[in-house]
Formats: structure tokens, C-alpha cells, sequence
């Protein structure tokens, strides 16, 4: 809705404020004023959309506004100051987009009257030319204390990054007759996904742990780090308010239910505001004699190659964790003979998605999965490549966690 | 931006329930237009929601952490025993949205209904 200001002085009165204005001289000021329109605006309403063609520059009499390109916002407009002036001056299409941000009275000028007005005073341009040079030079310096705090800011990802990394195995144990190989690949600098391979304190059993915690970048780096600190301490050296002293003995499959129930509860109880949670495979494996015993909280289902072809999936034995506290699991049990391989994985490799938005399916691992004959290294990278060609130039957008561990045949 | 839409129903079974017709994707950018509704209801009394999920076709992780939310602001000292929540249940999820259900193992923590007057007389 258009509202005439009261009167041409007025709104002269309101283009002096202008720094991008102030050197103008009163008659130019004057003819500016007399062609300008009044627009009287209600908050969030958006004036001018990045990308779009324009030939109008606003004056903010009243209110205020923001320059942004969608959800990043770059400055706040206040009272006095001007935007999609750089359209105006120099024809291309528009930088940024501007939103109200409260109720606003806007002076409009276009740009046939604004080089008009310009053009019957010599000194005008230069005028202009001065007050764009000055908010260039002030653009400049804001660029220089941004790029010196997202400095800082990658630095301190980049420790964070440092000291996720502590919180993979280092290196993973050597179990005799076994094979064990792993992949990490975050999709930023910081992940959510975890794996990890360490033995028993108390029996020859070796647990095997991947994860997956939900969303992605630090706050999900630091429910990993979680998961696993916990997962990890509550099967070393037991539960506190557990009948089960893990450090003490007690049966593998009471370890490794209190681990998962200890770890589920305590997440659940004392961060259940965040509603973070992790899939997670966690199995306790005897390398003697291959058998497994496992907990599946919401995770894809591991697959088991078994050396006459067969593939065994480990499904779910109860749900994501971290969630509720009350959540209860069963245990599941499987056996892998020599010659068998397991393979677990998160996500970011069935769900790695190509350009078309295909998903690359639990189906596509099994076509291409080539357990005979290699070693577990060799295996995953199969897998890796498969992904990576099937991405082709779509981006990684999740993390990819791989684990893989095989019973080596006699012959080996 | 992306905004979900949600109709609120009322049906009475054993208790009044209050059903919220989800349709839309749930993810990053929209799960939290689930959640201000469900506070909304709550605030105006509800104590058993259903969801309905029919018209949602795609569920990111954002959307269970929405869910979960949902069922901690519903929940007491009674129903954090539990395994299930007796407040909140979940109905005629599309097959995209059910088998990513079943891949977290939500249908441990929440009931699961096709027909929607069975899951009012299920509360």
C-alpha cells in the first residue's frame, strides 16, 4: 500500500541521511524527492529476490529489513540505509535478496530517474561514486573479520576432527586365525559414524562394534563419541548399578546386554531433551570357535558370506538406542565356520545415492560383494569402488563406516 | 521454505484422542512444524496422540527425533517404564516410511496401526 510522505522537505530530509546520498547537492536531492515513490511495507515481506532483474533502489525511511540468500543472512538494513543500489548502477541482475524484518516505510527509486537527477549536477557522480567506493571499502573489512573467524572456526574443527579420530581404534587387535579390515570415511569433517574392534578383559571374546548416530557435523560427533566411550567402558569394566561384574567374569551374553542396556538407559535418561540416537551392531565374537553373539539396535543388518555362497543377514534384535529408556533387546547368535566372512556397514553405503537420487540398496552390496578368495581388505574395497562408481558426481553425503572380519580357512 | 501440513482431528475411544494428520516430508527442515503442533495440542490438553502418517513420504532421521520428542513431551512417571508408549501411536505409514521404521526398530518403542478406528481403541 502506497502512503505519500507528508511532503517533498521530508522526504529530502530522508535521502540526506543516506550516506550513499549525503554528497549530493540540495537540488538533486530535490529532484530525486520529487520523482520518489512511497511504499509503506508489512514485516516479511520480501522486496527483492536475488537472481531477478530490478531497475528499483529502496531507501529505508522506517523499520528494517535483512540481506540474505535463503536461510544465510549477510546484514541487517536499518533506518538511513539503501539497498538494490548495485542493480541500479550497473543493470545486472540482483546480489542478494531483502526481507522486511518489521513493518517498513521504504522510499523507491528507479533508475531513469535516478541518473536523470544525477546527470544535471557534475559533481553528482562523483558523489556516488565516493559513497559506493566508501561501503565497498567497509565491505572489504567485514570480509577480513569473517574470513578471519571462519579461520578460527576451521581450526577449531579441524582439533575436533583431530580428536574424534581418537575415539576410532588406533589399530585393531590381532586375533589369531582371523582377518580383520575397516573403512572410515567422514562426509565432513567431523562424523557421527563409529566402529570398534577390542578384546574382552575377562574371556578370548572380541567385540565388534559399529554405529551410526542420527544427523550429521558436531552434534552428532559428539553423541559418538558417547556411544562408543560408553559401549566400550561398559563391557571392559562393567555396569555400576549392573548384578553383572563384567570386570569380574559374568557370561558374554551378560555383557554384552548390560553394556547395550546400561549405555541405552544412560543416554536416554540424561540427554533425552536432544533426541539423539544411534543405530548401532554390537557383537561379541569367540574367535576359537566362531561363534557370535550380538545385539542388532536398529542397524542394517550385518551380512554373514558363508563360503558355499550362502549370505546370512543379522536383523534387527531390538530398536535405535538412546531413546528410551525402557527399551529392551534379545540377543541374537550366529556362527561363522572357517572360510566366513561378516561384513557390517552404516548407511552411506546402501543409501549412497548416484546423481539421479537411486539408492544403491542392501541388493547392489550382495551383487557385488565378492567374499572368495579375498582377503578382507580386498572385500571392502570392492564395496568402496562399487559405491564410489555408482555415485559417480553426485557428493558423499553420508559417512561411510565399513568392518569386516573373516574366519581364515586352514589352508591359509 | 518446506512446511508440513497437519490436520487435527479428535475421536473419543476408551480416552479422547487426538489424531494428527501428517502429510509432507519430515525431515531437517520441516520436523519441527511436528513438534509445534503436538505442543500446541498438549497445551490445549491432549494426552493421546495418534499420528497419522499417510500422507508422508519420506522420513528422515530429524522426523523419528520429531517423533521421539513428541512422545517425551506425552510421557510421565507411569509410561517411562515402559517399552512401548501407551500415548503415542503411529498410523498407516506409507511403505517407504514403514520399512525405514523397521530398519531402526521404531515398531519396538511405538504401536503401528492400518485401520485407523482400531488404533483409537487401542488407547
Amino acid at each position: 500500500m502506497e502512503t505519500p510522505l507528508t511532503s517533498t522537505e521530508n522526504r529530502i530530509e530522508t535521502l540526506k541521511k543516506c550516506m550513499f546520498l549525503a554528497g549530493l547537492q540540495a537540488s538533486v536531492l530535490s529532484g530525486l524527492a520529487s520523482k520518489a515513490e512511497t511504499l509503506r511495507v508489512a514485516s516479511d515481506v520480501t522486496i527483492i529476490t536475488r537472481g531477478e532483474e530490478g531497475s528499483t533502489m529502496y531507501f529505508i525511511i522506517s523499520g528494517s529489513a535483512r540481506v540474505h540468500d535463503g536461510e544465510v543472512i549477510w546484514a541487517h538494513l536499518k533506518e538511513g540505509e539503501v539497498f538494490g543500489e548495485m542493480a541500479v548502477l550497473d543493470s545486472e541482475v540482483r546480489s542478494a535478496t531483502v526481507t522486511t524484518e518489521s513493518d517498513s516505510l521504504l522510499l523507491s527509486i528507479e533508475r531513469d530517474v535516478f541518473y536523470d537527477a544525477l546527470s544535471t549536477d557534475p559533481d553528482a557522480f562523483k558523489a556516488v561514486l565516493h559513497a559506493v567506493l566508501k561501503r565497498e571499502r567497509e565491505i572489504v573489512e567485514q570480509v577480513k573479520t569473517r574470513s578471519t573467524k571462519l579461520l578460527a572456526y576451521q581450526k577449531e574443527l579441524e582439533i575436533g576432527r583431530r580428536i574424534q579420530a581418537d575415539f576410532l581404534p588406533g589399530s585393531i587387535p590381532k586375533i589369531d586365525n582371523w582377518e580383520v579390515a575397516a573403512w572410515f570415511e567422514a562426509a565432513r569433517e567431523v562424523a557421527g559414524d563409529f566402529y570398534d574392534v577390542f578384546k574382552l578383559k575377562t574371556s578370548s571374546h572380541v567385540a565388534i562394534v559399529i554405529g551410526d548416530v542420527c544427523d550429521k557435523g558436531v552434534g552428532a560427533a559428539l553423541f559418538m563419541t558417547l556411544f562408543r566411550s560408553l559401549i566400550r567402558a561398559t563391557s571392559l569394566y562393567g555396569c555400576m548399578d549392573s548384578a553383572v561384574d563384567n570386570a569380574n567374569g559374568g557370561k558374554a551374553s551378560e555383557i554384552l546386554l548390560n553394556s547395550v542396556l546400561t549405555t541405552n538407559r544412560y543416554i536416554a535418561t540424561t540427554h533425552a531433551g536432544s533426541s539423539m540416537f544411534a543405530s548401532v551392531f554390537f557383537g561379541l565374537l569367540d574367535p576359537g570357535t566362531g561363534e557370535l553373539i550380538y545385539v542388532n539396535a536398529g542397524h542394517e543388518a550385518p551380512m554373514i558370506f558363508r563360503q558355499n555362497g550362502e549370505v546370512e543377514l543379522l536383523d534387527i534384535t531390538g530398536g535405535v538406542m538412546g531413546l528410551f529408556p525402557a527399551a529392551s533387546y534379545t540377543v541374537g547368535s550366529a556362527k561363522l565356520n572357517e572360510g566366513d566372512l561378516i561384513f557390517t556397514y552404516t548407511d552411506g553405503v546402501n543409501e549412497a545415492k548416484n546423481p539421479d537420487g537411486e539408492q544403491f540398496t542392501e541388493e547392489r552390496i550382495l551383487k557385488v560383494a565378492a567374499p572368495e578368495g579375498n582377503s578382507t581388505d580386498a572385500f571392502l574395497r570392492i564395496v568402496l569402488e562399487a559405491v564410489r562408481e555408482f555415485r559417480g558426481e553426485a557428493e558423499q553425503s553420508d559417512d561411510i563406516t565399513m568392518l569386516a572380519l573373516k574366519y581364515l580357512p586352514p589352508s591359509a | 521454505m518446506a512446511t508440513l501440513n497437519i490436520m487435527v482431528g479428535q475421536e473419543q475411544g476408551n480416552v479422547p484422542v487426538t489424531v494428527l494428520r501428517v502429510e509432507g516430508d519430515i525431515d531437517a527442515a520441516t520436523h519441527k512444524d511436528l513438534q509445534d503442533k503436538a505442543a500446541e495440542v498438549i497445551e490445549k490438553g491432549a494426552t493421546h496422540i495418534l499420528l497419522d502418517l499417510g500422507g508422508v513420504d519420506y522420513m528422515g532421521s530429524a522426523g523419528f527425533r520429531a517423533i521421539h520428542a513428541v512422545s517425551n513431551m506425552l510421557s510421565d512417571e507411569e509410561s517411562s517404564g515402559l517399552s512401548k508408549s501407551p500415548y503415542l501411536k503411529l498410523l498407516n505409514p506409507t511403505d517407504a516410511v514403514a520399512r525405514v521404521i523397521k530398519t531402526l526398530g521404531f515398531d519396538v518403542y511405538l504401536d503401528i496401526y492400518q485401520d485407523r478406528s482400531e488404533a483409537v481403541n487401542a488407547f
